[in-house]
């Protein structure tokens, strides 16, 4: 069913902007062409909780006015993007995939990414789907339903932020954003077969998003090559006020020295982060890192306990975070989200305490691994995408209930904070995606080392023919 | 645990829960409590700290 590359079909955001800046391709087209495509496809998949049609032949319009007028609308005039429903839109409820913010005011504005894309020339499309608070791995949604896997319409596009990685798969828009608390970029970029970025933690400003986990929760973005997500990555950078843990580090690039073979130390994450995963996504993360001329095996022996410390600071911060809808009204969360909230409420300050604790151990262990090396690898999933509803995954030869284990391998990583790219490899029937884990603030390495697996076609987007 | 376990919980905890709900919270609070025996065996050395770290 997956065929065709985005870039060998000439698909490429930096193109098609291009022509809409020359004048050879009309903004207002373009839009058209993929609100046509949404109301085409997106029934059958259900990406989107709101489809922004107006706004967005009144941004294209105005685009097209602009380059008429011998103005250059930026370097992503034209391209049509989705956020996940928790970002905010001005005029609309950021609902975050619930009932229980229904009752919120409307934004008063975009949130910032939103407006970094805006003034760059991209046009939002809409909001896209997502386990309810952003708390899930399956995009399985007991308000808006489910997302479908444009590769397999019986399975899970992966979650949190499914319904935005699955939507740019079945190219109903062109990039789109997400977040990415456990592991809900890396997860759905797996199944959906996408290039995901998850930045350090602290660099992308969070301003205008509703959150889930305030000190895990990242900003970041889903595209169908490097080149890509690199553009839209750097367009969203910088400092901005209104998230206090946003850094003020000035933006670092990652496009220009995209063409620069990657050429560092390369290890390969054993332990935890094999034996957890499928013989897909071993295959996947070695095949990966011969590419990148690494042959060391490196361990984290601490990933199993930084793993349990995320899911307890998870639960117990999703639960302090929701304590007073939860007491009020309860009945109108997603059952599957409402008893792990419920839970989180009643979790001893020791085990919050000892998880904050065991974060800063594996930190530490972190650090020394990354004076060895300039990469990790490791399998984004444990397998690849399971069926909507499938109860059990088989992991480390035993079943394991799907909607809380999908996310193993993404985790232990994500609660330290570390820049991460999710490259897909076709190495099987279905998608399965690795994970380019950098030191902090170096995406620029991950992104680099992403790209030199595109050239050598290790890593490939694949288009699904629909 | 046990429902009742969960309703002396919620109850210290302000909470008051559902019956509906309570056999799923105390399986959360089950699954819960294997993660934390992960995070006790061995005990992290004391001087193992959460505190935010400031450097120039």
């Amino acid at each position: 069913m997956t065929t065709l590359t985005a870039a060998r079909e000439g698909l490429l955001i930096t193109a098609t902007a291009h022509a809409v800046r020359e004048g050879r391709r009309s903004a207002v087209a373009l839009i058209e062409a993929r609100l046509d495509r949404i109301e085409r496809l997106d029934p059958a998949l259900n990406c989107f909780t709101e489809v922004l049609a107006e706004r967005a032949l009144r941004e294209a319009a105005a685009i097209d006015a602009m380059v008429a007028a011998g103005r250059d609308p930026g370097p992503l005039a034209g391209i049509p993007f989705g956020v996940k429903d928790n970002y905010d839109v001005a005029g609309r409820v950021t609902a975050a995939g619930s009932i229980v913010n229904r009752s919120r005011a409307p934004a008063s504005a975009d949130a910032i990414l939103v407006q970094r894309l805006n003034r760059a020339g991209a046009v939002l499309v809409g909001t896209q789907n997502m386990d309810e608070f952003a708390y899930g791995f399956t995009t399985e949604n007991a308000h808006y339903g489910a997302t479908r896997n444009p590769h397999d319409t019986l399975r899970s596009a992966g979650g949190s932020s499914g319904g935005s990685a699955a939507a740019v798969a079945a190219g109903l828009c062109d990039f789109a954003l997400g977040t990415d608390t456990n592991g809900s970029i890396r997860v759905p970029a797996s199944f959906c077969s996408l290039f995901g970025i998850k930045p350090t933690f602290g660099r992308l400003p969070r301003t205008g998003t509703f959150p889930f986990v305030h000190d895990l929760d990242h900003l970041g973005g889903f595209a169908r090559s490097v080149a890509d997500l690199a553009l839209v990555y750097d367009t969203v950078q910088g400092y901005a006020q209104g998230d206090i843990a946003c850094s003020d580090r000035p933006p670092a690039p990652v496009s220009p020295r995209l063409d620069q073979p990657f050429s560092g130390r390369v290890g390969l994450l054993g332990g935890w982060f094999d034996d957890l995963a499928d013989q897909q996504g071993r295959d996947a993360a070695a095949q990966a890192a011969t590419a990148l001329g690494g042959s060391d095996t490196a361990v984290l022996p601490g990933a199993a306990r930084a793993r349990a410390a995320a899911f307890i600071l998870t639960c117990a911060s999703g639960g302090n975070l929701h304590f007073a809808q939860l007491r009020e009204r309860a009945g109108d969360f997603d059952p599957a989200t409402r008893d792990r909230l419920l839970a989180g409420t009643l979790l001893p300050a020791n085990a919050v305490l000892q998880a904050q604790r065991e974060r800063e151990r594996f930190r530490e262990e972190v650090s020394e691994l990354f004076e060895c090396y300039d990469v990790l690898l490791a399998p984004a999933t444990p397998c690849s995408a399971p069926l909507l509803g499938q109860p059990t995954i088989r992991i480390g030869g035993k079943d394991l209930p799907t909607r809380p284990n999908i996310g193993l391998l993404t985790q232990p990583l994500s609660f330290v904070g570390l820049p991460i790219v999710a490259v897909p490899i076709c190495n099987g029937t279905l998608p399965i995606a690795v994970q380019i884990i950098a030191p902090p603030w170096r995406e620029d390495i991950a992104v680099r080392a992403a790209a030199t697996l595109e050239r050598a076609g290790v890593a490939q987007s694949l288009e699904v023919p629909m | 645990m046990t429902n009742e376990e969960v309703v002396f919980l919620a109850r210290e905890a302000g909470l008051l829960i559902d019956p509906a709900y309570l056999q799923g919270v105390a399986h959360n609070l089950g699954v819960l409590a294997e993660q934390m025996a992960l995070l006790f065996d061995p005990p992290l050395d004391p001087l193992v700290e959460p505190a935010p770290a400031f450097r120039a």
